[in-house]
């Protein structure tokens, strides 16, 4: 087995901070990039208690919404291959109780916390945004563009004119930094992205649940109380790294990795696929301290390799030129076909 | 909370489809009680994805440490898996979970109703309260003669009966249809077993006209156990609520009026 150089013989303690958004004027400073996904944290109250939620990169609310919400009937969760689906229909004490009774505990914390945002127009999330700038104990906004869980609630995600009215509609009303979340249910995830980035968006989280079902067949209907659900976990995981791969290849915007990152290894893929961070979600569930273990596991993987700064494996896996360059991609590397994403345009292009 | 390595004790099949494992996990046992339950991966490797929650079935000190048992049926892949756990074998788990029953000091008599494997919970009550002095009985239902708990396995004191759907032992027809006999006597109840069992005995003791306080034991599919996935939700009378966070106890009246 190869056995690379002991960590002590580095001299400095491998440095995992990094700075998500450098465009963004006050910016988003992580003392690590392993961020919790939202939705599979709470809002970080309850695991205050279970551990050190300080040491987290950063945390995602739950997505909140203007009026408190029950969510669907149950059954709410089921389990598949490597993966589950769940149709928990954004439960949440909506915008009111937050900024009343939770930013303040998030206020005391070091840690971050991003504001997961999901509204049923494009009005809703702009109130939404305005009523959550400025609050304090809130460090960003991420939109929520894809829940597919709602009425209506993959509409915003799956086409460039409305990701962008959206996006463009949230940055009028705030100057948070602001994250935009998309759904992979789309043909072209470089083209939603790029509306995106063209209207606003600081960076990018990619990616959502993927819409997925199973059938009782028992019952002869389908398992969940709602009908479908969106698929998470391990199974999601090639599909959000290729997305995160495209689009980091085509765009000049910050991008966090999501979908089915258990270890510290696959969160080290995203990275190298050109994330800056990366959220964990699905994985908490089986282990409550998975986020903590992936950092541990980062750490270890930077002494073993002798990599200073977290920073140097961001995009380590990408072709030397943008794919806005080079007009073909098969050229780059294998395994992504000249028929991938076409020609894009906009002001989100990497430059020279 | 840190994932635990439990240490399988030993594993038998007590009656039809029903396992009894015990197992030695101290840190876990430490916070255990009556109603809680644990997380516990049902696999070799990463599949099942989601760990399955069990109830904490009966306690023991033994070796100097608090051991404890669970009491399962085999139902899919996860608790099929378990069933071939052998004594030495590891699992990983974590908890304790969730808030388990709540004696009331001032109450003497303890009616108990469980249906199918709703006894896995009751008898770490029935235990404890036992050793507390209580008076209880336990009235417990089954689809059939052979899925009875076996009542020799029960501490002695306790006062057990019986119903069966198929009339293989003890009453024909359903364990709420004995309530009402021991309504009077009851100073608090607690029950375990699936939802139409709850929403009978809501109903039995409605009119019976009776306000004797009653605890029970909900199940809702879970991703996390710790209150974080929402996927257990339950619509109760004071709004939605988590089972794993919660409850798994909630007042009977509370979510079935
Ligand atoms: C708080 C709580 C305590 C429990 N205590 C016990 C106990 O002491 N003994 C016991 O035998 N069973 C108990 N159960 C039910 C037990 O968790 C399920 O029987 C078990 O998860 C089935 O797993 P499986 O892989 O064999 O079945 P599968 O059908 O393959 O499971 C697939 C998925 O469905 C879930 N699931 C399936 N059936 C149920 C169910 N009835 N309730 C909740 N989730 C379910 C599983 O956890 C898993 O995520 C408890 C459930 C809860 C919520
Ligand atoms: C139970 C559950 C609830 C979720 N709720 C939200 C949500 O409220 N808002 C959101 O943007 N994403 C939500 N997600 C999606 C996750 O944040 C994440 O994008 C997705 O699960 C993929 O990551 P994973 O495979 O690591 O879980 C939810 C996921 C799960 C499993
Ligand atoms: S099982 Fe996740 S919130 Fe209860």
């Amino acid at each position: 087995m190869f056995c690379p150089t002991p960590w002590h013989t580095l001299k400095t303690v491998p440095n995992l901070s990094v700075e998500l958004l450098p465009g963004h004027k006050r910016g988003l400073s992580f003392s690590n990039p392993v961020m919790t996904a939202s939705g599979t944290f709470g809002n970080g109250l309850d695991y205050a208690k279970i551990f050190d939620i300080q040491r987290l990169g950063a945390i995602v609310s739950k997505a909140i919404t203007l009026r408190p919400r029950q969510g669907n009937a149950q059954p709410r969760i089921i389990e598949t291959a490597a993966g589950m689906l769940n149709s928990i229909g954004l439960q949440n004490i909506g915008v009111d109780a937050i900024l009343r009774d939770i930013a303040p505990v998030w206020a005391t914390w070091r840690v971050p916390v991003i504001a997961n945002i999901a509204g049923e127009s494009i009005a809703h999330y702009a109130e939404l945004a305005r009523r959550l700038d400025g609050a304090p104990g809130v460090s960003g906004i991420e939109i929520n563009v894809s829940c597919p869980n709602v009425e209506n609630g993959l509409e915003f995600g799956t086409d460039p004119r409305s990701a962008s009215d959206l996006t463009y509609a949230v940055r009028r009303e705030t100057d948070l930094p602001l994250l935009v979340k998309l759904g992979p249910n789309v043909t072209d995830i470089v083209g939603i992205a790029a509306a995106a980035a063209d209207a606003g968006a600081d960076g990018l989280t990619l990616i959502n649940t993927f819409p997925a079902m199973r059938i009782d067949i028992q019952a002869r209907r389908p398992t969940l109380g709602w009908g479908s659900g969106g698929l998470s976990g391990p199974a999601l995981k090639p599909i959000a790294l290729r997305m995160v791969y495209q689009v980091a290849r085509s765009l000049d915007i910050p991008i966090v990795g999501c979908g089915g990152i258990v270890s510290a290894e696959d969160a080290i893929e995203f990275m190298m696929a050109g994330a800056t961070a990366v959220q964990v979600g699905t994985a908490t569930f089986r282990n409550p301290q998975a986020p903590l273990d992936i950092i541990d596991g980062l750490e270890e993987f930077m002494q073993r390799e002798q990599i200073l700064a977290v920073r140097e494996i961001i995009g380590a896996a990408l072709p030397a030129q943008r794919e806005s360059q080079t007009n073909n991609a098969g050229g780059v590397a294998a395994g992504h076909g000249p028929q991938s994403d076409g020609a894009i345009t906009g002001r989100a292009l990497r430059p020279g | 909370m840190k994932l635990e390595r439990a240490v399988v004790l030993s594993q038998e099949e007590l009656y039809e489809n029903t396992y009894l494992m015990w197992l030695s996990s101290p840190r876990v046992a430490k916070s255990a009680s009556p109603g809680r339950f644990l997380m516990i991966h049902c696999g070799d490797a990463d599949e099942p994805l989601l760990p399955r929650p069990m109830s904490f079935h009966r306690f023991r000190d033994s070796q100097s440490e608090r051991q404890f048992a669970i009491l399962y049926d085999v139902r899919g892949r996860g608790t099929a898996w378990l069933s071939t756990r052998k004594p030495g074998d590891g699992l990983t788990n974590f908890g304790p979970l969730g808030r388990g029953y709540a004696t009331n000091p001032d109450a003497q008599n303890l009616l108990l109703v469980g249906g199918g494997l709703g006894m896995a919970a009751l008898i770490a009550l029935a235990d404890q309260a036992i050793v507390a002095g209580k008076s209880i009985t336990l009235l417990q239902g089954a689809r059939t003669a052979v899925k009875l708990y076996p009542t020799d396995l029960l501490p002695p004191e306790v006062e057990a009966l019986s119903a069966t759907d198929d009339g293989s032992a003890g009453h024909h027809g359903y364990v709420t249809d004995l309530i009402p006999q021991h309504l009077s006597w009851a100073d608090q109840i607690f029950a375990c077993g699936p939802t139409p069992m709850f929403a009978a005995m809501a109903n039995v003791i409605r009119e019976a006209r009776s306000r004797k306080p009653a605890q029970a034991l909900l199940e809702e599919r879970m991703g996390c156990g710790t209150g974080i996935c929402y996927g257990c939700a339950v619509f109760t009378r004071k709004g939605v609520r988590l089972v794993c966070k919660d409850g798994p106890r909630f007042e009977l009246r509370q979510v079935f009026s």
